[in-house]
């Protein structure tokens, strides 16, 4: 796949070129940045950590109606999709994640509303610099250069971007640009995989997850799950701007006549997540719910898809009202083993 | 603002004054406009100040609640704690940028069936002024 | 505050017979963070701390006990809860005693009276946190931040909370213990959050909460997080019938706040932990403090001042105003 130079003062007219595309990137102040649409005519400045909300809005929305019907009909109207849109500027984690979420979407049969929108997405990644403090993307088979998922990756190497395909998406969108960009030369192939690899080297933090998929169910009755999850709210931050969770809970809505089916996210951290209608809830309290979620995250997903449904963003550190701080769990958890 | 506006009120009476009051109205061919959407509960005070966020949510352009006058409630008390609630209700909905105009509560008893009309001319007047109230409607949404 | 009494009378009441746990703070995983402590024995009281990065409502916790079914023969373990708390913290205790949430033998406060907190948030983009646990402490004119071996004087003005800015009762109104001695209260400054949105018109308001509840990722911090948020099955979570659609779009995530705040009427105690943890940075105490305000300038009441006071919207007196009604 094509790796090719784009001059930083060509930024402009290589975002001009994704015509006929809703272009979406980081927006906003300061902590608050979010993928929003990019306006017209204007090129997104891509300097910023990462949003707080995962992009994986994109491929999975907070809220979509799976069909529309009027009450009393036989027939259901299904939304059309097809607006392409290119997301600029996608950390490798949070594309990542994406690749991960692609196997539970396509567990036995292929969530058509998912992968339509997978299939108009275009995702273009910017390799990371600074790593935030929390992140941990090189410990859960990520890293700051990580191409999974991703259809372009861009590396900022000060006066370029160093743009590699990664896809035939990304190949697409290198066509497009056209005499904007140039070849890339060893030498910036060399620089660029120096910088990942400095950056790389700037991440703190670390988890050692050996033992831990296969050991973890053991501990379900270790009083180390009372004492994590003994200050957990139980709102659903985590869950919510975890770029890997994906469960959600489907609802009618009616209004008069006019009613829709809608998905919706959901968050196993709810009180009312796994309520029956017998009044039952097998995971009634905190803990076995703050239990459930480490386990599925670093067990159930690893046996049945083969890899931690966990990128290492760090997003649930940053902004866990009471931090409650996974790093630590797994190593307690590690210890416990 | 199109020139065939007309606002939906949706009025939450009590039972025992304001119900009577507004029938009191009708059956004296009193006339007064008929935005009105009348749903009877048995005392003021059972007026959930939900219902008001609801009704705007679902389309009214307006909302009113009435009940019987202070001391002559025939619970008693409902109307006093509905006065405290929505009286509460009608400074957030206020500061929440929702035009005061759209929201009223009234004292009607069962034998002011001429009160009934003057409420209600206003509370439509007030809305007709205030205009269509679409920022609040429930949406369905794609994507 | 002196820290080793703090810690003495901790490690002694979380050994009582009568006291399951002591809930206090400890420092946290990284950087600025401060965690909350459930301490059982005097190994985890020497872990507390009460610094001004103790922001945290520890109250919440004392309506968040989930309690199982329990097997045959088992007796519930109805011992106390022992709890620190500052002054706005005090507040939500009192509050849940008038509402009957916690009984008084429920529970053992411990009062530290607070000379004002951090905005985590400011702090943080002033002086950038390392992974290293940062300390900070008091200083006579504001606060001194202790991060990896240097320490650097910052005046008060420049880091105290905005909630800390407006508080009009920094020492504890309820407890049973209290470390230290009172501090001197200050004048509360102007809330210029509220006013400044009260000065704009209608659609002005309207324009700016829309912008705000457009955010809202219906997330739940804000009631979770919440001492006074405490019902076992929320409104705002039934669906039959169904107050907020759980879909999120502007609509229901106004309603859902407005919802929020009405029934925080006369009850929000304003320690500000809303906004704190709201990951999409809503200023919701604008909305509790604007409720707080007329509650006091137009019944003149105060919410969690006094244990025997009867509820706001439970009660009523019969010149209430009614200048509003037609």
């Amino acid at each position: 796949m094509s790796a090719m130079l784009l001059n930083k003062e060509k930024w402009p007219d290589f975002v001009g070129k994704l015509t006929g595309k809703t272009l979406w990137a980081p927006q906003g102040e300061g902590e608050e940045m979010r993928f929003a649409p990019v306006a017209e005519g204007e090129a997104p400045a891509l300097e910023y950590g990462n949003t707080r909300v995962p992009p994986k809005q994109a491929v999975f929305p907070q809220t979509e109606t799976m069909f529309r019907f009027q009450l009393g009909d036989k027939e259901v109207e299904v939304p059309e999709l097809k607006e392409e849109a290119v997301l600029l500027g996608v950390r490798p984690c949070d594309a990542r994640s994406m690749a991960i979420v692609d196997h539970l979407f396509s567990w036995d049969e292929d969530d058509p509303y998912y992968f339509k929108r997978r299939e108009l997405v275009t995702l273009v990644g910017l390799a990371c610099s600074e790593p935030g403090l929390n992140c941990f993307c090189t410990s859960v088979g990520g890293g700051p250069g990580s191409t999974e998922g991703l259809d372009l990756l861009m590396t900022d190497l000060g006066e370029h971007y160093f743009l590699e395909a990664v896809t035939e998406k990304g190949e697409a969108l290198l066509k497009e640009a056209g005499d904007l960009i140039e070849e890339a030369g060893d030498d910036q192939v060399k620089e660029k995989d120096q910088l990942i690899e400095e950056t790389a080297g700037k991440i703190k933090r670390t988890v050692d997850h050996e033992g831990i998929p296969e050991g973890i169910p053991g501990l379900w009755e270790d009083k180390l799950w009372q004492s994590v999850s003994a200050s957990c709210l139980g709102c659903g931050t985590c869950t919510f701007l975890c770029p890997t969770c994906h469960c959600f809970d489907i609802q009618d809505e009616v209004e008069g006549f006019d009613a829709r089916r809608c998905r919706m996210w959901d968050s196993c951290m709810f009180s009312e997540y796994t309520l029956h209608t017998s009044g039952h809830n097998p995971r009634y309290t905190r803990r076995e719910r703050t239990r459930n979620r480490i386990n599925h995250k670093y067990s159930y997903f690893v046996d049945k898809f083969d890899v931690i449904a966990c990128v290492g963003c760090g997003r649930c550190v940053n902004l866990c009202p009471v931090n409650i701080d996974i790093v630590e769990i797994l190593k307690q958890v590690k210890e416990a083993l | 603002m199109s020139a065939n506006y007309e606002p939906n009120i949706v009025a939450f009476l009590c039972n025992w004054c304001s119900y009577a009051g507004a029938d009191l109205a009708g059956t004296s061919r009193a006339q007064h406009p008929s935005n009105v959407h009348v749903i009877r509960v048995m005392c003021s005070g059972r007026v959930n100040p939900l219902y008001v966020v609801n009704a705007l949510q679902q389309g009214a352009d307006g909302v009113l609640v009435s009940g019987c006058h202070p001391g002559d409630c025939h619970y008693m008390e409902g109307n006093y704690y509905a006065r405290r609630r929505l009286g509460m209700l009608k400074d957030l909905l206020e500061f929440a940028g929702v035009d005061p105009r759209r929201f009223h509560m009234s004292w009607v008893s069962a034998s002011e069936g001429h009160k009934w009309k003057e409420v209600v001319e206003k509370t439509v007047e007030d809305a007709r002024e205030a205009g269509p109230f679409e920022g609040f409607k429930r949406q369905q949404i794609d994507w | 505050m002196d820290l080793d009494k703090l810690r003495e009378t901790a490690a002694e009441v979380a050994a009582r017979d009568d006291v399951k746990y002591l809930v206090g703070w400890k420092k946290g995983s990284y950087g600025y963070r401060v965690a909350p402590a459930f301490v059982e024995n005097a190994e985890g009281a020497a872990e507390l701390i009460f610094t001004p990065l103790c922001t945290a409502n520890l109250a919440t916790y004392l309506t968040l006990v989930e309690k199982l079914p329990l097997p045959r023969g088992q007796e519930p373990d109805d011992r106390k809860v022992a709890l620190l708390v500052k002054g706005c913290d005090s507040r939500a205790v009192a509050q849940l005693l008038v509402e009957k949430g916690i009984h008084r033998d429920e529970v053992v406060v411990i009062g530290c009276p607070c000379p004002g907190m951090v905005d985590p948030a400011v702090l943080a983009e002033k002086y950038p946190e390392t992974e290293e646990p940062a300390e900070l402490k008091w200083s006579d004119d504001g606060f001194i931040i202790a991060q990896n071996g240097e320490e650097t004087a910052v005046p008060r003005e420049e880091l105290l909370a905005e909630k800390c800015r407006l508080c009009r009762y920094p020492n504890p109104v309820v407890s049973d213990i209290m470390i230290g001695d009172p501090v001197e209260t200050w004048e509360p400054a102007e809330d210029e959050g509220v006013t400044e949105i009260e000065d704009k018109d209608v659609d002005g308001r309207w324009a700016y909460w829309q912008e705000q509840f457009s955010n809202c990722i219906r997330c739940y911090s804000c009631r979770n997080v919440c001492p006074l948020c405490y019902c076992q099955d929320c409104i705002l979570d039934r669906l039959n019938p169904t107050w907020v659609h759980r879909s999120v779009n502007f609509s229901e995530n106004t309603a859902f706040n407005i919802a929020r705040a009405f029934h925080l009427a006369g009850r929000c105690i304003e320690c500000g932990e809303c906004e704190r943890v709201c990951p999409a940075n809503i200023p919701l105490g604008k909305l509790n403090r604007k409720l707080a305000r007329e509650v006091r300038d137009k019944y003149g009441f105060e919410p969690g001042l006094d244990p025997e006071a009867e509820p706001f919207q439970a009660s009523y007196k019969p010149d209430d105003p009614e200048d509003f009604i037609l």
